[in-house]
């Protein structure tokens, strides 16, 4: 195989890495976050047992995904919602687009399953308008970026980029200290939460009993955006379904301190069903003040194939918090190009099967393996495990950079990797 | 058989090759010990570490049975390391690859950690603060954290100190896993992350490590004087401060 597939991808990385403001954003979130996380962790003490009791629950889900799904898919139904397995991102994306149909205003809170199915492209192709509501992810759509982080989406835009992006947006200059940036996004994005037709979020853990979506968040977008408009959509992984109500809680426990330091965020919205009332006559009608519709997009695009695997399935407990890329020392230096859609060691192998393949082969060589990610993660994901099978079914598929193979060469020849000619005794 | 009394340093590729001061090092520090250690010289080869970080996993099934063959015709049972890359792959993967444990493998750092109450006597006062840098295949893949600090403690005068983030939460050098080869600019700018900002919250004036690669990624990162741990306590044991 020729190294052509490198090049792109390899020089991605490069500028990263030779881009100083991005690396201004990434130290400053750094800083900000290992700092705060510590003090978290120093006042959850039983967040050691906690996170113990999520990896059970996380393992028991996976194992019987299948079962949950078909669980969680009858209980949206009894409680009138509308749920849908989409197999791959293409199904999904037309499921979308079915349901919004065209002309209409969207507004979005994050959802990195969204990105996963490009789903905001789908919709603007459909003649729709999509507004990003989380600051993060409504930055960088601004910027027509792509998210860099999990958890930030715009971790790698420092303040003065964000003040130039939003002066350009509203015609005038607008300064760059962050309180007033946040008030920008504030005052642009209000109407458009009630004027929207369409509310888009993601789920951070589902529980399968009660059909009921968690959703977590800190600026209380994703409240207006599940809430205001008539119909609201929600799109989540198959991977975050548990069974009970208990179990989800235990994960919305655990996530806050690891994904932003702190020790619960500011809301955490559960959503069983569209919004009802039967206040006149004991009569049932849907859409009293919240949306007449729920939908529930469960995306498989793959997860049930990773959950075959008997290495990578690790991947799927995953919880999406985040901290191993703040904690990694390779994504300090090349931020959200070390991965495709998803970013960091376990990125790569989330990419690896919804991601582009190529684009994996590269980054996964910017992986020393070092271990970190594993021994911060709350649910001690064997990431760097994951990341040398995945590097090794890559090379059996071809993706041997030339560099790699040459050292492959020497030791076979010569006996190092560098090929220096010894002689024998 | 022949060798059983005697152990085998493998010395490794990078320190054999690229890092002469490190094996020489610990070949003069063997000798002041009195070890009864042989090296395979120019025959050594390398212990196919990197084709398994890289996912070559032929070429490295091939290696670690002929690595094996050889040490174990010569009649070696017991191998001690300078790399912990070498240490891992010989002692955790070899014998998954092989089928059973074909020889004893120790780091370096272990071998002279048993030996301590032998140098002892011999260290000259080395009057440095200095940092350990854990080698991420030595401590979170291995689990050899004490021993390299117990050995630094016991050159007189020392003052160890340690980084923010030490032991299992020790930063990456950015060697490892074959970056170095792949990406040497990411490498070296992983390997910033120690000597800038974190190196200088110590006040330390060397960084003692005891990984070959580490050695080497930190000394491109430039700026500080790198050694490893065997070159250290040679310095103390020769007093040539
Ligand atoms: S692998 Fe662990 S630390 Fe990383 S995002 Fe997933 S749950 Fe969080």
């Amino acid at each position: 195989m020729s190294n052509e597939w490198i090049d792109p991808k390899r020089r991605e990385l490069l500028e990263w890495l030779c881009d100083p403001g991005r690396r201004l954003g990434i130290d400053r979130a750094v800083a900000a976050y290992t700092a705060a996380k510590e003090g978290a962790l120093g006042r959850l003490p039983e967040m050691e047992e906690m996170r113990k009791e999520v990896r059970k629950i996380k393992e028991g889900s996976i194992s019987r995904m299948d079962e949950l799904v078909r669980q969680t898919v009858d209980s949206i139904a009894d409680v009138k919602g509308t749920p849908y397995l989409a197999r791959d991102a293409a199904e999904a994306r037309r499921i979308f687009c079915s349901i919004v149909g065209t002309g209409k205003l969207v507004v979005k809170s994050k959802s990195l399953t969204s990105e996963e199915i490009h789903l905001n492209s789908a919709l603007e192709d459909a003649g729709n308008v999509v507004y990003e509501t989380d600051l993060g992810e409504f930055i960088i759509q601004l910027r027509k970026e792509k998210p860099t982080h999990i958890i930030n989406p715009s971790v790698h835009v420092p303040r003065e980029d964000v003040a130039r992006t939003f002066s350009k947006l509203l015609g005038r200059d607008v300064e760059s200290d962050i309180p007033s940036l946040v008030g920008v996004a504030r005052a642009f994005l209000r109407d458009k939460f009630c004027n929207a037709d369409v509310g888009i979020t993601g789920a951070n853990v589902v529980s399968a009993k009660t059909g009921t979506l968690f959703i977590i968040e800190n600026e209380g977008n994703a409240r207006f955006v599940s809430n205001a408009p008539p119909v609201h959509i929600a799109i989540t992984g198959i991977e975050k379904l548990v069974p009970t109500l208990s179990d989800a809680f235990k994960v919305v426990q655990t996530l806050p301190p690891y994904a932003s330091g702190v020790l619960i965020s500011a809301y955490v919205s559960l959503v069983t069903g569209p919004s009802k009332t039967a206040d006149i006559e004991k009569t049932i009608v849907y859409g009293a003040h919240g949306p007449k519709e729920l939908h529930v997009v469960l995306l498989d695009n793959g997860r049930t194939e990773m959950a075959k695997d008997p290495i990578l399935r690790e991947a799927l407990y995953c919880l999406r918090c985040g901290g191993c890329l703040y904690e990694c020392p390779v994504y300090r230096v090349v931020g959200g190009s070390f991965g495709d859609n998803y970013f960091g060691g376990i990125g790569l192998v989330w990419s690896a099967f919804t991601g582009d393949e190529c684009a994996v082969a590269v980054a996964i060589d910017a992986c020393t393996k070092c271990g970190r990610c594993k021994e911060v993660c709350p649910l001690e994901i064997d990431v760097p495990k994951m990341v040398e099978h995945l590097k090794s079914n890559l090379a059996s598929r071809g993706y041997v950079s030339k560099k790699h193979a040459e050292m492959s060469e020497n030791i076979m020849r010569k006996g190092n990797p560098f090929g220096i000619y010894e002689r024998r005794q | 058989m022949a060798m059983a009394g005697k152990i085998l340093y493998w010395r490794g590729c990078m320190s054999r090759l690229k890092m002469k001061g490190i094996a020489d090092s610990t070949e003069a520090l063997l000798g002041l010990l009195g070890a009864n250690y042989d090296t395979l010289g120019g025959g050594e080869g390398c212990c196919g570490s990197v084709l398994l970080r890289t996912g070559q996993q032929d070429a490295a099934r091939s290696i670690a049975i002929l690595n094996t063959e050889k040490i174990s015709s010569l009649g070696y049972s017991d191998v001690v390391t300078s790399c912990p890359g070498c240490f891992k792959t010989m002692s955790s993967e070899y014998p998954i690859i092989i089928g059973r444990a074909p020889f004893n493998v120790t780091h370096i750092s272990q071998f002279l950690y048993r030996r301590r109450a032998e140098m002892a006597g011999h260290l000259h006062p080395i009057r440095a603060r200095v940092v350990y840098h854990d080698p991420c295949h030595l401590g979170r893949h291995m689990g050899v954290y004490e021993e390299p600090r117990a050995l630094i403690r016991m050159v007189p005068d020392v003052e160890l100190v340690e980084f923010k983030y030490n032991r299992s939460k020790a930063l990456c050098c950015g060697a490892g896993g074959g970056v170095r080869s792949a990406f040497p600019e990411i490498a070296v700018e992983v390997a910033r992350m120690i000597t800038g900002a974190p190196l200088k919250a110590t006040g330390a004036s060397i960084i003692v490590t005891s990984c070959p690669f580490c050695n080497f990624n930190l000394k491109e990162a430039g700026g500080v004087d790198v050694i490893d741990l065997p070159e250290f306590l040679l310095r103390s044991w020769r007093g040539s401060e």
